[in-house]
């Protein structure tokens, strides 16, 4: 079970957090002209590397507040946690 | 029965209170502090079960988890559960074992005959044969392997037992009681750390309990009593028996199972039979021993073969002898330990040892003994199916490839010493990649890729004086840092006895002409020809030979067989060890009972179970219960002898009749509130928000942003920034998180908040022509006029003085209204409705009339919008607005989704009228058509339509309204039905939605 | 190649077995093949037999990092089935369930495929409901499928917990009488042996670092043991997938993803064929050995660590549990993880791309051990034929472009909620 350091709480167990996966993507403006591609890149395509991945956890059973996470996909460990605005 | 191994004093066992337990039937005696298996071999039993494939006869091999063939049925309070460790489990009054995998018994067991074939059962057999004719695999060879196969019997009973789980933190977790356990969870003790101090066994102390050692002139027995009554007294230390580290996992998340009950002759009431901790460690601090490796020769499987360090063992805790005539053989010092200690104790052995005259402190030892020792000897082959009676015992040569002369030997047992291999397997787990020592020819932990550091045998440390030192320092440096403080300790004086160099002789070789069995894996029958067959067809790789083989994958995961294994690999690939690598350490440590794993959450409680607050309510009047998600709902409320469809008729219909109501409180509601409020609706739903008024409501559909419907449902603004959306029961958390995600990452500038508050408010819709009657009564000050509150119309007011939320809304298609309440009053409101509804012939009514009610009026739910669907296939398009844009609006431009025969929502009637259609049949042209029939659609939802007095289905259909008129047939194959249908609108009743403007 | 049968085992144990040739040379790499497979799992090695068996190109290698059936293939819990509701994933398995149904005999190594059946539990009439819609939907491609009720499902599992203290009661259940398991390890040597006998060379312990690309088309990789020139390179990677594609800068609509499985302590047979809970993530088959075959649940966050932590196993063993009781006695035994080509619509990739040359098979989510004959036979046309077969045409890349999606749990692209 990972332990995660939530930007708002500080450290809690994973029980509390929901994965919120790729924490790369932007979502293209209202109204913004795109090509198709563009969007379907954006609603299908994922980073997903091996090593270092930037995603989205969800403090679900806490504060409810989405925030980044470093983390490596080989072994798990985190380098950080961060405000999604940071 | 006397226990004739039995020796007269010694061990640690309890000899005042003698235990009597049963095996395969007969009664025996054993004392308290036995395991099975020492009572046993104080009784002389040595023959205790079969072997898996070729079902020879197997004994004892060590003494506790290393032990691999005495796998037991055991009878625990009651329950018969399979493949119990003998060396392991304790002895308590009443204990019954059998032995397993045998038939008709132990001693006479037909699968033997395995053995006198086993020259056509190699490695691999399996796959080379049994393949013709075809049909006869499944029918024929399977179910014989398959009867053949698995070790013990499953008792098919539900487990009786309870097992709890613990959560716990602390700075250091120390595994393992041993010299290093011990000094290093003092060491950090000391210094205040909170420290976790976990012991596999019932007895602290490991190794002290057993090696000839003095710590500060206190027997290493002594000195670890001493330290550990020490540490039981500190606060801030936990020390538990019984208690086996067996995961690393992320995180230095430790797992550890307890074993609370099994040991108890009468167990407390809610004892748990088993406790499993989740340890969060700062620290973790291995002291995990090491496990004497055999070494292999001829049938070295025959009962009478031990560990030496086993037989010591053996003597020195439970005053038990394996044997009267032992050999011991071995390539180290430590065979003699057991030699001496069994001269000690009256018996005299042989040592052959395979060094050439070897002289150290512990051989003088035994030669001032007179022990008679013999160097540059190995057993070649033991004698004796169902016990060793002799041992062909030889001189190796220079090269020690081959015997310069060999001899027949009577003994009753024979102890091997191969050296130690350490136990490194919770490293491994925590991502420490391995590196091989050479002096010791094992793996030892290398960098730490987590916080944990490897003490003493465990990390290949053999000395009683370095293991102290290292651990009381690591224990100190690692403590020190978190807590900050020093206590200085002193490093206690040891006596032990130096050892000298071991050899690397690992198996006797084969004379000329022989052809013996030799066993690497004892349990999986896995012999070294097995593993020579598998290099020599290709399978190299040692995953691919343990695949093969089946080598180190039984219940005891080669805990004795790994580097022997490897050892052969590297030696027929001409290699070396770490070349060879080793295949991964996975978790657990030792097998774990499914049941500790699994905790509390059994039975009703596997899952929560969310209430609403007119439950009992609902109970007391006969609901049926329907589970949504967590949620239980009642079906419908039965009356007399009624089934699901007689009473959801009679509830649909007194709904379209008189009025009807329905416990809606687990529809989800989420608080909105901010000044963009409007603006962020405006761009989760399909539809517009900008303009919705004060005290009204609007129903919407929100997409996931790949266009897929994601929830349907109404939002009322409740006053200017405030707005109350509700959702479905089954998308509340799902949707709410949506939300969230949508405010605090995508548009963060949106000066918007979101709360669930599903559970603070309890709803009651009440539907039918008298709803406004029996609103009027509910709420005589407020004026509920169509004029007043119109459809989607919102009012508060005063429930007998009770603050409530009335929405006038509709899920059923009649003149409906829903009422809000905060919980407390939840069962308040309902009781009210029902009383006052009294005189316009209420009832309530559960989820099966609502479908029936929502069906025939063709609004969209669960079945239809299943994860697959867009607005245009259900009907929804009127709702997707075409000017402003919205989540998923992008994707609706989709080729496949703007295909003109698009499969979208219709109605059907069976043109008998009377004929249900089942749900989930296909709708196709042809009933009759071959196979594969095309499938034009599907029947999604079917009721009886109490309106018209006879079924009616939606189903999304090819090309949707434009097959309206159409005749097709609604198969489903599963029941054998096909039934006749007309296509028509999805719209069955009130097609211009006059009700519930009425 | 040396024939295996009962014979031959005979006659090899009268010379102990020194006699047995090797199932698979251990070729050094070529400068140059026809085409390369990059992956010696389960379908990279299935695409090679097909390539050589059905469309006569024999002058292949399969390329593998590791030790062949290393990946997904030796680490599956060896469910075979054709349950699927959309048709082009019924009929693309159903075409697999003949191929497994004479794999033993056709590569003359005995797979141990079993039809033992599958049941899926409901439990709610709603769940019925929609296990009616994919049973009827089998039936009119073809495919067995038997709707049974609780009584029927009960003789089939009376140890199921069938009493009152239950939270979610089964109903009933689908069930597909021709489903069933094999030995996951022997598709993959099996396939092997006799690539291997028609010339295909399979590397071992060769990394691919590279890939040579001119003017749209692909010309060929770099290993760990040199290069290789090809003009048909076909990319059997899942799992590793995305590893691969970052050399190729291409990015997929696939996330990585760790599935854990378990096995309990060998007892003697209990349960005959497949059960998957309907209330909670866990599946159930008992091996040949006694071993309880389980699994159930992703890990739910990103990973490649082949290596997962507890609360997932719980989780799946307390469905277990809920829904067999009696497995709380049992003992778990080991526990150990794959990793998954999760993809957007949890229907697979078989198809060109944009690449000249190179082919893709990949995100086989947790399901690809049963389509290992299916993907490879369809794979080897694609390559072979440079189209793709119309039994793998659904399992376009654009189809996610298009709107073409094959979702059959319709839960969109949160690929780790399973």
């Amino acid at each position: 079970m990972l332990n995660i350091k939530c930007p708002y709480c500080g450290d809690r167990s994973q029980k509390e957090f929901a994965y919120g996966g790729d924490g790369t993507i932007t979502r293209p403006k209202l109204n913004q002209e795109i090509s198709d591609e563009e969007w379907d890149n954006f609603v299908y395509l994922r980073k997903s590397p091996r090593g270092k991945h930037i995603e989205l956890w969800h403090h679900i059973a806490g504060c409810r507040q989405w925030f980044k996470v470093e983390r490596d996909t080989t072994t798990h460990e985190i380098f950080r946690t961060f405000k999604p605005e940071e | 029965m006397s226990q004739n191994f039995r020796l007269n004093t010694g061990g640690l066992i309890n000899r005042d209170k003698p235990i009597e337990f049963k095996f395969n039937g007969k009664k025996y005696i054993g004392y308290e502090g036995d395991t099975l298996a020492s009572a046993l071999l104080a009784n002389g039993i040595h023959l205790i079960g079969r072997s898996f494939k070729y079902h020879r006869p197997r004994g004892f091999f060590g003494a506790g988890v290393d032990e691999p063939n005495a796998k037991m049925q055991v009878e625990i309070n009651g329950c018969s559960e399979p493949n119990i460790n003998a060396t392991e489990i304790e002895l308590v009054n009443g204990l019954s074992a059998s032995s397993q995998n045998c038939w008709p018994s132990v001693n006479f067991d037909i699968g033997a005959i395995n053995n006198f074939l086993n020259r056509f059962f190699p490695a691999g057999f399996y796959y080379k044969t049994f393949m013709w004719p075809k049909s006869f695999w499944y029918r024929v060879y399977e179910p014989f392997i398959r009867k053949a196969a698995g070790l013990g019997i499953a008792s098919l009973e539900k487990d009786k037992e309870r097992y709890e789980h613990k959560y716990e933190y602390c700075d250091l977790l120390v595994t393992g009681s041993g010299p290093a356990g011990l000094a290093s969870a003092y060491a950090a003790a000391k210094n205040g750390a909170k420290v976790i101090l976990a012991e596999d066994k019932p007895r602290y102390g490991g190794t002290l309990l057993t090696d000839d050692v003095t710590i500060d002139n206190l027997s290493g027995k002594d000195w670890s009593e001493k330290i550990i009554s020490e540490l039981k007294e500190m606060p801030n230390v936990i020390v538990k028996n019984r208690s086996q580290v067996f995961g690393y996992y992320d995180h230095n998340m430790m797992v550890m199972f307890e074993r609370t009950g099994d040991h108890l002759e009468k167990k407390p009431k809610y004892t748990p039979r088993q406790r499993l901790w989740y340890i969060r460690a700062k620290e973790v601090l291995l002291s995990t021993g090491s496990i004497e490796r055999p070494i292999v020769f001829g049938n070295n499987d025959t009962p009478g073969v031990f560990l030496s360090a086993a037989a010591k063992e053996y003597m020195k805790v439970y005053g038990v002898l394996i044997g009267k005539k032992p050999i011991i053989f071995t390539n180290n010092d430590s065979g003699y330990e057991t030699a001496i200690e069994f001269k000690k104790n009256g018996v005299n052995p042989i040592v052959l040892d395979t060094r050439e005259d070897q002289k150290s402190e512990l051989i003088n030892e035994a030669k001032d003994l007179d022990i008679k020792i013999k160097f540059s000897y190995a057993v070649i082959v033991a004698h004796g199916y169902k016990k060793v009676k002799s041992a062909t015992i030889g001189k190796l040569n220079k090269e020690k490839i081959d015997f310069e002369n060999t001899e027949q030997i009577d003994c009753d047992s024979i102890c091997v010493s191969g050296f130690w291999t350490p136990t490194v397997h919770l490293a491994s787990q925590s991502g420490n990649k391995l590196k091989f020592n050479d002096t010791i020819d094992a793996f030892v932990p290398d960098k730490s890729k987590q916080n944990e550091h490897s003490l003493g045998a465990a990390n290949g440390t053999f000395t009683l004086q370095d293991t102290l030192k290292n651990s009381f320092n690591t224990g100190s440096e690692v403590s020190k840092s978190i807590t900050k403080k020093d206590e200085k300790i002193q490093i206690p004086n040891t006596n032990e006895r130096k050892y000298s160099a071991h050899d690397k002789f690992w198996c006797s070789p084969l004379p000329k002409g022989k052809n013996y069995k030799r066993f690497v894996d004892f349990q999986n029958d896995v012999a070294v020809s097995d593993i020579e067959v598998a290099l020599r067809e290709g399978y190299r790789s040692i995953e691919h030979v343990k695949r093969y083989t089946t080598l180190g994958m039984a219940t005891d995961q080669g805990r004795t067989s790994n580097l022997n294994g490897l050892q052969l690999v590297a030696n027929v690939e001409k290699k070396i060890v770490p070349q060879v690598g080793h295949t991964t350490f996975r978790p657990p440590f030792t097998p774990v009972t499914i049941g500790t794993i699994v905790g509390r959450e059994i039975g009703k409680e596997y899952m929560p179970t969310r209430k609403t607050p007119m439950h009992h309510w609902h109970e007391k009047n006969n609901a049926v219960w329907v589970d949504a998600g967590a949620w239980k709902r009642p079906r419908y409320y039965k009356r007399g002898n009624e089934n699901l469809f007689e009473a959801s008729k009679r509830e649909a219909k007194n709904v379209r009749d008189h009025v009807g109501v329905c416990d809606v409180t687990t529809l989800g509601k989420i608080d909105i509130k901010g000044p963009d409020a409007a603006e962020f609706l405006n761009r989760v739903y399909t539809n517009a928000w900008l303009k919705l008024p004060i005290g009204k409501a609007r129903y919407g559909v929100m997409l996931r942003e790949d266009g897929i419907v994601m929830d349907d449902g109404t939002t009322t603004r409740i006053s200017e920034n405030h707005y109350h959306m509700t959702t479905t029961t089954a998308q509340a958390a799902n949707v709410l998180s949506h939300l969230e995600y949508y405010l605090q990452i995508v548009w963060p500038e949106l000066n918007v908040n979101v709360v669930s508050t599903t559970e603070q408010w309890a709803g009651a819709a009440i539907a039918g022509p008298k709803s406004r009657d029996l609103l009027a009564k509910l709420f005589p000050k407020i004026d509920v006029s169509n004029e007043a509150l119109p459809f989607m119309g919102y009012v508060e007011g005063d429930l007998f003085g009770v603050k409530a939320r009335i929405f006038r809304i509709s899920f059923s298609g009649e003149l409906a209204y829903e009422i809000n309440v905060e919980s407390d009053f939840g069962l308040f409101m309902w009781e009210k409705i029902i009383d006052i509804g009294e005189e316009f012939n209420i009832q309530p009514y559960g989820t099966e009339a609502l479908s029936t009610l929502r069906i025939e009026m063709g609004h969209v739910a669960g079945p239809e919008l299943d994860g697959r669907t867009i607005p245009y296939d259900v009907s929804l398009e009127g709702l997707v607005s075409k000017k402003k844009d919205f989540i998923g609006k992008r994707s609706l431009a989709k080729e496949a989704f703007n295909k003109a025969d698009r499969q979208k929502i219709v109605g059907l009637v069976p043109l008998d009228r009377k004929s249900s259609i089942p749900e989930g049949s296909h709708l196709v042209e042809n009933k009759n058509a071959k196979l594969p029939n095309p499938k034009l659609g599907h029947v999604s939802s079917s009721c009886w339509s109490v309106e018209n007095n006879n079924p009616f289905s939606l189903a999304i259909l090819k090309d949707g309204k434009n097959m309206i008129g159409k005749k097709l047939f609604a198969v489903s194959p599963l029941k054998n039905t096909s039934i006749e249908v007309e296509v028509m609108s999805s719209h069955y009743v009130d097609h211009e939605g006059k009700r519930v403007r009425s | 190649m040396q024939k295996y049968s009962v014979f031959s085992l005979i006659k090899n144990a009268f010379s102990n077995h020194e006699k047995w040739d090797l199932a698979w040379k251990d070729p050094t790499p070529k400068k140059e093949y026809d085409v390369v497979i990059i992956g010696g799992g389960g379908h990279g090695l299935a695409t090679a037999y097909y390539l050589a068996k059905e469309h006569q190109i024999t002058n292949v290698a399969v390329i593998e990092k590791g030790w062949i059936g290393g990946g997904n293939i030796g680490r599956n819990t060896t469910i075979i089935r054709s349950n699927f509701m959309y048709d082009d994933n019924a009929r693309f398995n159903e075409f697999g369930m003949n191929l497994w149904r004479n794999m033993s005999q056709e590569l003359n190594f005995n797979v141990m495929f079993s039809p033992r059946g599958i049941i899926n539990l409901a439990h709610s009439d709603a769940q019925m409901n929609a296990y009616a819609r994919r049973g009827n939907s089998m039936r009119l491609n073809g495919i067995d499928a038997v709707l049974l009720n609780r009584e029927e499902v009960k003789k089939i599992i009376p140890m199921a917990d069938f009493s009152d203290d239950v939270r979610y009661p089964i109903f009933g259940g689908l069930a597909q009488p021709s489903a069933g398991t094999a030995r996951h390890d022997a598709v993959a040597w099996g396939y092997a042996r006799q690539a291997d006998s028609m010339g295909v060379d399979i590397i071992q312990n060769c990394e691919v670092t590279g890939f040579d690309i001119e003017a749209g088309k692909i010309t060929g990789l770099r290993t760990s043991r040199g290069d290789i020139k090809s003009k048909k390179i076909g990319l059997c990677v899942a799992g590793s997938t995305n590893v691969l594609a970052e050399k190729l800068n291409m990015t997929l609509p696939i996330e990585t993803h760790l599935l854990q499985a378990c096995v309990s302590e060998p007892v003697k047979p209990v349960l005959d064929g497949v059960v998957t809970f309907g209330a909670g993530h866990f599946y159930i088959s008992q091996s040949d050995k006694g071993e309880m075959v389980m699994g159930g649940d992703l890990d739910g966050y990103n990973s490649y660590a082949q290596k997962g932590n507890l609360p997932t196993i719980q989780h799946v063993l307390t469905g277990g549990v809920a829904l067999f009781p009696f497995l709380s006695r049992l003992k778990m035994l080991r526990t150990w993880g794959g990793i998954m080509d999760m993809s957007m619509d949890g229907s697979p990739i078989i198809d060109k791309t944009h690449i000249d040359g190179l082919y893709l098979n990949c995100g086989w989510c947790y399901g690809g051990f049963k389509s290992v004959p299916s993907s490879g036979w369809t794979f080897a046309h694609t390559i072979a034929q440079d189209r793709v077969h119309e039994l793998n045409e659904g399992f376009s890349l654009n189809r996610f472009s298009k709107g073409y999606l094959l979702d059959e749990k319709g839960l969109g692209t949160k690929t780790w909620i399973s």
